[in-house]
């Protein structure tokens, strides 16, 4: 039986491929949509702090691989999303839909203003403008749209299965 | 349950002291940052390959879906433009070649002099945070780290990242984005008095305000002719005919015409402003900038790219209290928006060599 965490390194790959290519290339009123960070976000929900960081922390790193920023930041920065999102189930340990999507779409706009803050602490500022408010809008709009659909991929990936003999 | 709680914890710290100290390698730009990067690229490129064939005709059908109108609209424009363009071209490409040939000539740097690799745009930033682009050429085309990109229009960034067959490019609009400049101004023009002793007749001519020509005291009796150049312009000599009364005066070079320039630091602001231009000196000489000056690169031993390449014009001046110097807005003469091909100057500068 494949290991959660390898199953999450596999699925993280192509979610990864899917931000690289159709998420990098629509761009609702300039802004691209962040499927990673939705994923992370769904992961915390569902399995808590833990695994909402670990999941932050992996997908972040693979992120990371890809882009022009410091290696580091967007795994730290998604670490903290996952925790933020994970923390919704201390408060509703029984949640029904909505709810779980009101905390995704949370734990998204967190993760755009946690981004350049990061970004700044490194001393790559300058992203912290106006346009964040724009940003933060799209990329919650486009995470609740699409968290349905990455809550099932993200059950499926993280659930742990019981060994048959 | 405990035993995975604690294994959670401990791949928790481990996963945050990696990333802790990936950041601090490739901050401090170590070759290991770089390479885990390629070793990364090499298991995700196929992946990233594969997902984008099932991925390029919804992106097609989006953009056929939100832009087909526009695409119109563009499409008759750039008709319109081109026509009235195509007559244009050939006299600016005439006008082009000679001044690279004059260039050449006088033993000064030329763009024509620099190869360059012809390179296509094949994919944007996935963040929202970093102003970048990727392109299908890299360490085997002869691309380095520091090299300017340019497309028909004028600068659009330079290469930040290379790899085996493709490079990142960090557009001119990032926040991290830094680059030497030169405005150049028709400069202010006053208009200088010829001293003359004797009755003869006095000339004017326009200089600008900062030169002060040297004007002799004393009297004398023959023609005298003096030269003052300006700013490396080398003035053609003009004698002045004898008078019976001896006249002195100085000849001073038609300076009106001269083009003044004005270095200073480019820097981006973000894709929703305009680029800005700081450090640019105050001087009486240079006069005011106005709206419009065209902003080229400054060139120098230091600087990301060679002198000269059209960067924009300025679009609005912000006067600054005490020296600071007025901060100035560009508009940039390259579409940012919609790049395709473009063109990277195999020219290092020597900060980023190693």
């Amino acid at each position: 039986m494949a290991s959660r965490w390898l199953r999450l390194v596999l699925v993280l790959f192509f979610v990864l491929a899917l931000q690289t290519t159709l998420f990098a290339q629509l761009r609702p009123f300039g802004v691209a949509g962040q499927v990673l960070l939705l994923f992370t976000a769904c992961a915390g929900v569902t399995y808590g702090v833990s695994v909402g960081t670990i999941t932050g922390l992996v997908a972040g790193l693979m992120y990371d691989f890809t882009l022009a920023t410091p290696i580091g930041i967007g795994s730290l920065t998604l670490g903290v999303v996952g925790a933020t999102a994970g923390v919704y189930l201390y408060f509703f340990p029984n949640p029904i839909w909505w709810l779980r999507i009101f905390a995704i779409a949370c734990a998204s706009a967190l993760g755009e203003v946690y981004y350049p803050i990061a970004l700044a602490m490194v001393g790559l500022d300058g992203w912290i403008q106006f346009r964040l408010l724009k940003i933060i809008a799209v990329v919650v709009v486009i995470n609740i749209l699409f968290a349905p659909v990455m809550l099932i991929v993200s059950r499926w990936t993280l659930s742990e299965r019981k060994r048959t003999n | 349950m405990a035993t995975a709680n604690t294994n959670r914890r401990r791949a928790i710290i481990l996963l945050t002291i990696s990333s802790l100290f990936l950041i601090t390698l490739d901050l401090q730009n170590s070759t290991a940052a770089s390479g885990l990067r390629s070793v990364f690229g090499i298991f995700f490129r196929p992946v990233e390959g594969l997902t984008r064939v099932f991925t390029r005709p919804i992106g097609n059908a989006w953009f056929g879906i939100t832009n087909y109108n526009d695409v119109l609209d563009e499409n008759s424009f750039l008709r319109q433009q081109i026509a009235q363009q195509e007559g244009a071209t050939v006299a600016a490409a005439a006008s082009v070649r000679l001044s690279q040939e004059l260039l050449a000539l006088n033993g000064l740097p030329t763009l024509a002099g620099i190869n360059a690799v012809t390179a296509q745009v094949i994919g944007e930033s996935p963040t929202n945070y970093s102003q970048t682009i990727e392109i299908n050429q890299g360490n085997e085309s002869g691309i380095r780290v520091g090299m300017p990109v340019l497309n028909a229009a004028g600068l659009i960034g330079k290469i930040t990242k290379v790899f085996e067959n493709r490079s990142s490019i960090m557009l001119i609009t990032d926040p991290d984005f830094s680059i030497s400049i030169k405005v150049v101004s028709a400069g202010r023009s006053a208009t200088a008095t010829t001293i003359s002793k004797g009755t003869s007749a006095t000339t004017s001519t326009a200089v600008p305000l900062e030169v002060s020509p040297l004007l002799p005291d004393s009297e004398t009796t023959t023609t005298t002719t003096t030269t003052t150049p300006i700013a490396g312009f080398t003035a053609t000599v003009t004698t002045l005919p004898s008078t019976p009364q001896g006249v002195t005066s100085i000849t001073v070079p038609k300076a009106s015409d001269l083009a003044v320039r004005e270095t200073g630091a480019l820097e981006g602001q973000g894709p929703s402003r305009q680029p800005t231009v700081r450090f640019v000196d105050n001087s009486v000489r240079f006069g005011d900038i106005e709206v419009g000056v065209p902003i080229v690169t400054a060139g120098g031993s230091r600087s990301l790219a060679p002198p000269d390449i059209m960067i924009g014009n300025v679009s609005r001046v912000i006067e600054r209290l005490g020296s600071a110097g007025p901060l100035l807005e560009i508009r940039l003469v390259a579409d940012l928006s919609n790049l395709s091909f473009l063109r990277i100057l195999l020219y290092q500068p020597i900060t980023e060599k190693k």
